[in-house]
């Protein structure tokens, strides 16, 4: 076990490397350093206008309005992001602010990156938990239920449910929850706020039941379909032959060995909600990373997307990492292998 | 003379299938005396297995199961449609072939003999483990105290089938079935099973049910044998004349195709040529004919009766072997080279038989 998890690390950090060169990449190859940092006010610089300027050959008021304000702006962007440095050392030195934890200031904002970070992802952690935790709360006895009478009514039925919660994309089903329990019944609010964490809670439950339901149906339909292969094996006859009651052999045999699927893409799911849940955040107007990310590559601001990208990245291989280390607790026979 | 402990009457197994119904178990019946041992021999789809999951209610929902099975006074299948608690495990259990897929890979092997004993006699969780430990100790696992915190992966084949039937005698059963025990375990460890299962049997004056393939297995341990063929018992009776004074052809050919130690080596042994018959709609006719070195015209128009004496030596074939009716027939198979159903059929090579 101890050393399928330094394997992993080693694994992990190998990823998490790509993932920064990627992301990188990304942004600053796209155009000219200072085009891929300022998409407006670059053709002042580039066209020689600023160095006029600088040099007072140009009257600033003259031709281009506020020249100066915009050519110091460009000056300080430039400054922030060495963008006069070839793109190998600005790589590494912005791989080394990273990892000592200066993730940036934002170009528009002017407002430190890890600030926005703390504000934004703690907010999208509990969204993504509470996700969590509603469509795992719902799959497991739903799933159970299902594959204990496989093919009979209620499987049936709840099969027939699954496929129905699958097709409803989100944001329709986001509306339709927010017109009945936030309008008509008024019993949650519509729009995210944050007086108190009760509060807050309750602003997340309808966003989170949107996103927990369609999950729910695909880890039912995984549990389901692997309890199913469980229940015929012969420990599951011999459970039965010493005369366990049914309830005990669901949860406490098969329950465990049929997980392995649904673990899977419960962690692939998890990594997936944390940079993926932007349009229910638009619709109930939660500041969360998502819509923090969205918004960045609009408005062009490379620190912000750079920064935000990487940490959902890492969030993802940290997350499946802790993945791997559950097949160990739900196998015994991966733990000393 | 009392009841007997277990009684099976006339027993039927239909699976409805979408290519039609299989007829897996049809009108088997046995008794069984409380602390004797029973075999039912018989090939891979026999049937043998089924009657064994019928007792144990371990069949899947779609089985029409008709008949009626006594033990110990009470009604199985009403007991099964009941749902009642503490019947399986308390009074009959089960023991299954392959020992490396019958315990549960994730839980350790303390905690699955415990968790009998914690539901069916309400024990601590501390007093079932000890209890556990001592169970494995009486199975003869070494090292009990050390096992009972192992996983299954952790033991060898022989020993996870010791933790395996430490396992269903927790609660002291009154039967155990045990559903080819040994064939998944080594020819070495086979032996040791055996014996093991049979000296427990003796201990604790429990009845047994041993589901075999091979004859040589019951032979010593058994007090009665029955021969299952196509979901139906051809030919049961105590072992020594099972073995000594068979009837059915089908027995005979099991006989006859077992190697035996007093036999000088190389010799030849007799196959059962053909397959066993398929059980969706299955002819009006002995199962056993076209594979049947005796087969007559009459065996293909009705299936034999079982006669000789009830609950002694009973068998069903119209043309039972060792008998001059069998003799005949055989005799003019062999004349003719063919049997009624157009099997090809010549002298013995080997001197066969037990």
């Amino acid at each position: 076990m101890r050393q399928l998890i330094l394997q992993r690390l080693a694994l992990l950090i190998l990823v998490m490397f790509a993932v920064t060169i990627a992301t990188f990449a990304s942004i600053n190859l796209s155009d000219t350093p200072l085009k891929n940092f300022i998409a407006a006010g670059a053709e002042l610089d580039t066209n020689g206008h600023c160095d006029a300027i600088r040099a007072g050959e140009m009257d600033d008021t003259q031709q281009l309005g506020q020249n100066v304000g915009d050519c110091e702006y460009i000056d300080r962007i430039k400054a922030e992001n060495n963008l006069d440095d070839d793109i190998f050392t600005r790589y590494g030195s912005w791989l080394g602010d990273i990892a000592s934890g200066d993730l940036g200031t934002s170009t528009t904002s002017r407002l430190e990156v890890s600030s926005i970070l703390k504000d934004r992802l703690p907010i999208t952690i509990r969204l993504v938990v509470m996700t969590q935790i509603i469509a795992i709360g719902v799959a497991v006895p739903w799933g159970l239920a299902a594959a204990y009478r496989a093919n009979r009514g209620f499987d049936r039925v709840s099969t027939f449910a699954s496929f129905g919660l699958l097709s409803i994309p989100n944001f329709a089903l986001a509306v339709i929850l927010l017109y009945i329990f936030g309008i008509r019944l008024q019993w949650f609010p519509t729009r995210y706020s944050n007086n108190g964490w009760y509060d807050e809670l309750k602003s997340l439950f309808i966003p989170a039941i949107t996103l927990g339901v369609g999950l729910s149906a695909t880890y039912q339909r995984l549990l389901r379909t692997d309890l199913i292969t469980t229940l015929q094996d012969d420990f599951v006859h011999m459970a039965r032959a010493k005369g366990m009651p049914d309830r005990h052999i669901m949860y406490r045999h098969a329950l465990r060995p049929s997980m392995f699927s649904l673990v899977t893409v419960f962690g692939v799911n998890t990594g997936a909600l944390l940079g993926g849940t932007l349009v229910i955040e638009t619709i109930f107007s939660i500041p969360g990373v998502g819509r923090e990310l969205v918004e960045a590559v609009i408005r062009t601001d490379p620190p912000v997307v750079m920064a935000f990208v990487a940490v959902i990245a890492a969030g993802f291989v940290i997350i499946n990492f802790l993945v791997d280390l559950l097949y160990g607790w739900l196998d015994p026979r991966v733990r000393s292998s | 003379m009392a009841d007997p402990q277990l009684s099976v009457r006339d027993l039927t197994v239909r699976f409805p299938t979408t290519r039609g119904t299989v007829q897996a178990v049809n009108g088997v019946s046995f008794e069984l005396e409380q602390g004797q041992m029973l075999g039912i021999v018989g090939e891979s789809g026999s049937g043998k297995s089924v009657t064994a999951k019928t007792l144990m209610n371990l069949l899947p929902r779609t089985a029409e199961i008709e008949g009626s099975v006594m033990f110990d006074g009470q009604d199985v299948r009403q007991a099964a449609a009941d749902g009642r608690d503490h019947f399986w495990g308390v009074e009959m259990t089960m023991v299954f072939q392959d020992p490396m897929t019958s315990l549960n890979p994730v839980k350790k092997c303390g905690e699955q003999i415990a968790e009998t004993i914690r539901y069916h006699l309400g024990q601590s969780k501390s007093e079932a483990l000890a209890m556990a430990e001592d169970l494995l100790g009486q199975v003869g696992i070494p090292e009990p105290g050390k096992r009972v915190s192992q996983y299954p992966h952790e033991l060898s084949g022989g020993l996870r089938q010791r933790v395996v039937i430490a396992m269903a005698l927790a609660c002291q059963p009154k039967l155990l079935i045990a559903d080819e025990p040994t064939t998944a375990v080594d020819v070495t460890v086979q032996r040791h099973i055996l014996n093991l299962l049979d000296s427990l049997r003796e201990e604790r004056g429990m009845s047994m049910i041993l589901i075999t393939h091979d004859l040589g297995v019951a032979r010593g341990r058994c007090d009665d044998v029955a021969v299952m063929y196509a979901g139906r018992i051809v030919e049961r009776s105590a072992t020594e004349t099972l073995f000594g004074d068979s009837r059915h052809p089908y027995t005979d050919a099991l006989l006859r195709s077992i190697p035996r130690i007093d036999q000088p080596s190389h010799t030849r042994l007799d196959p059962i040529p053909g397959r066993p018959p398929e059980l969706i709609n299955p002819p009006v006719q002995c199962a056993y004919a076209p594979r049947c070195r005796y087969a007559q015209p009459d065996c293909l128009k009705s299936i034999p009766e079982a006669q000789g004496v009830e609950g002694m030596h009973e068998f069903a074939c119209h043309h039972p072997a060792n008998t001059d009716q069998g003799r005949e027939a055989l005799a003019a198979n062999v004349a003719a080279g063919r049997n009624a159903s157009g099997m090809p059929v010549a002298g013995y090579a080997g001197t066969g038989g037990f």
